[in-house]
């Protein structure tokens, strides 16, 4: 099924497709909510630490928790959907972010 | 000390958009004979962008903050509110294609079409990246210059 990729370009692949959205996503709720935002203050000590630093993490975390799928085969995706979950990923989060400053905020 | 700080920032990004156009036309005619060299320029982009972030981050949460007053008194208020904010946040998401860049190339980029495919859009998405957070940057430091001018002397 992952025709030619190995498992960790497909596990990654997701996380960074899912990652990107909660990046925008999180820039959303910091900015809307001001008790998330003095929380990701507080944990660092700046806001914008906290949110790379997550993002990041989850980045990682995600990519090895997907790997470990179907038996430590991955997820069973091809190439195309990957492709497709990746790109489809990336656009949505920049264009939440610049969306969200340019219209919303 | 404070200019190379901000301009080391700015020389890695630069860096990293490079070699992702030069992956870019490596990956177009990847074979056997350019393999290895496509693999150290995917791991030398990603630790371009790391050592760009690491450096703006320090420059963005420890010297911003005064830029960032004079800009919002400044005739170019939105060079912070849309342009660094936006700024900040998509830095995060070149920063996750660029870690990722490594892992993609690490397949047999000669053999399989996908995987070049794979490796030249987050190739092109990543230098489309930089490209724009570059001209965000150019804004942001216009604001300054801006605001600085349009003070009393």
């Amino acid at each position: 099924m992952n025709r030619n990729l190995g498992k960790y370009t497909v596990s990654f692949g997701l996380s960074l497709a899912l990652c990107s959205v909660l990046n925008a996503l999180l820039v959303v709720a910091k900015e809307k909510s001001p008790a998330v935002a003095a929380a990701m203050q507080r944990l660092t000590g700046h806001h914008w630490i906290t949110h790379s630093a997550g993002v990041v993490l989850l980045f990682v975390l995600f990519g090895c928790l997907f790997s470990l799928l179907n038996g430590g085969r991955g997820p069973q995706l091809g190439p195309n959907r990957l492709l497709g979950f990746v790109a489809g990923g990336v656009l949505t989060g920049v264009f939440l972010i610049l969306g969200f400053y340019l219209v919303v905020d | 000390m404070n200019e190379i700080i901000l301009m080391a920032h700015v020389l890695f990004g630069v860096a990293c958009l490079l070699v992702a156009v030069w992956l870019l036309v490596d990956v177009l005619h990847a074979s056997e004979a350019n393999l290895a060299r496509i693999r150290r320029l995917s791991w030398a982009a990603a630790g371009c962008m790391w050592i760009a972030f690491l450096i703006a981050g320090y420059w963005y949460v420890t010297k911003y903050p005064a830029d960032k007053a004079v800009i919002l008194k400044g005739p170019w208020p939105f060079a912070h509110t849309f342009f660094m904010e936006t700024k900040e946040h998509l830095v995060i998401l070149l920063l996750l294609l660029a870690s990722y860049l490594p892992i993609a190339a690490a397949n047999d980029l000669a053999a399989s079409r996908e995987a070049r495919r794979l490796v030249l859009c987050l190739t092109a998405a990543m230098a489309g990246l930089a490209l724009l957070v570059e001209g965000h940057g150019a804004i942001i430091a216009a604001g300054v210059k801006l605001a600085l001018l349009a003070q009393p002397h």
